[in-house]
């Protein structure tokens, strides 16, 4: 993602995917760090994965977006590119507040990508720029 | 692409270094207050990336320029505004539109995408996630369009950003917010004139712990713009560093 994390998440991150590729699993020493840099949301994340609750969409042209079903039944779009998730914590903690790194949507998003358990979905690249700008109307 | 705006000040363009890879560089914010030279900065960007053998140049405007503004160096060349693709978003809605069907237009891949004005399309949604979806939705597309380019064809991205010169609390909010998404920024600051002439102090400040530098932009009676190192800083290093980052006003 271009919008870099802080190099200690990045590494653990990186740490994870090495265990994952070696054993198929993760270590609970990083599990153990995870929940130290991010709290409760490192479980609602693996919560999400576990369910499989992560959908990368691509279409012909290569552009690709994540959803992720979140536990209350709603769906949030998460660029993948950057940081953004449409989710109301990430308005809230991530962007006005600015005291957590992430929401649980996107920790889930690198988990799943660590873990190798994303949901892959094709749609049209019309389709594709209906679901990056369907975000607006919810907003809305 | 902080390193386009780099070549476009330092007077040196990567056409000379006959490089095969022309480095993007962070997406950059340039910032200044209103008529500091950041669409004619822009536009030299615009021109210095069409000169690098690349695809197009995507100039995204709410209005088309008054004027070419003159640049330096490099000529107007007629090869170079060919490859720049004016396009005019009324509205964010439309901006909004355009980057999200970024992938559905045919034709190569753009090497630089620029977007002049973005304090009028905040505006119209003035809410941080509103802004941080517009800011995020600018690194997404230009991330597609680095996909599409293949291997070392990043597509770079510098944004202008209007600023006053007292800035409110609102304001500071929402550069925090885009400074998250925009590593690299360069401030457009007014610096005492000389007569008939328009000076501008540049300061560049790239991502990360980079060396942040400064030149000089000075804009004419006729509208020339000329770049000259800002002249303390190459022989003091030190007190760039110790200065504050925001610098000076």
């Amino acid at each position: 993602m271009a919008v870099a994390l802080p190099a200690v998440v990045e590494e653990l991150l990186s740490e994870m995917a090495t265990a994952v590729k070696e054993s198929a699993r993760i270590p609970d020493e990083h599990l153990l760090s995870l929940k130290f840099i991010f709290g409760s949301s490192a479980i609602q994340a693996l919560d999400l994965v576990d369910r499989q609750s992560i959908t990368l969409i691509s279409s012909p042209s290569g552009r690709h977006v994540y959803q992720v079903l979140g536990s209350s039944g709603k769906t949030y779009t998460c660029l993948a590119s950057c940081h953004y998730c449409s989710c109301p914590a990430f308005a809230f903690s991530v962007l006005r507040k600015g005291d957590s790194l992430l929401c649980k949507h996107l920790l889930a998003i690198y988990l799943s990508q660590v873990m190798r358990t994303c949901q892959q979905l094709s749609v049209s690249d019309k389709q594709l720029t209906d679901l990056l700008l369907i975000e607006k109307k919810q907003e809305a | 692409m902080a390193e386009t705006l780099r070549r476009v000040l330092s007077g040196y363009s990567a056409v000379e270094t006959r490089e095969d890879t022309v480095e993007a560089g962070p997406p950059l914010l340039l910032l200044g207050a209103p008529g500091s030279g950041k669409t004619a900065l822009l536009f030299a960007a615009a021109l210095e990336a069409a000169g690098e053998g690349r695809g197009p140049v995507l100039f995204l405007t709410r209005r088309p320029l008054q004027s070419l503004p003159r640049s330096t160096g490099a000529a107007l060349d007629p090869l170079r505004l060919q490859k720049i693709r004016f396009q005019y978003p009324p509205s964010t809605r439309e901006l909004l539109r355009l980057l999200c069907s970024a992938h559905e237009a045919p034709g190569p891949a753009p090497s630089l995408l620029l977007l002049d004005g973005l304090e009028e399309y905040l505006a119209e949604d003035p809410g941080p996630q509103e802004a941080a979806y517009l800011a995020a939705l600018l690194l997404d597309t230009v991330a597609y369009f680095s996909h599409r380019g293949g291997p070392n064809r990043d597509c770079g991205l510098i944004v202008a950003l209007q600023t006053q010169e007292e800035g409110d609390s609102g304001e500071a909010l929402q550069l925090a917010l885009l400074q998250r998404y925009f590593p690299a920024q360069c401030w457009l600051r007014p610096d005492a004139p000389g007569p008939g002439e328009c000076r501008m102090r540049a300061c560049l400040e790239p991502s990360g712990l980079g060396p942040r530098t400064e030149w000089c932009v000075t804009f004419q009676l006729d509208g020339e713009m000329k770049i000259t190192r800002w002249p303390t800083q190459a022989y003091d290093p030190s007190s760039v560093k110790s200065s504050s980052p925001g610098g000076q006003p």
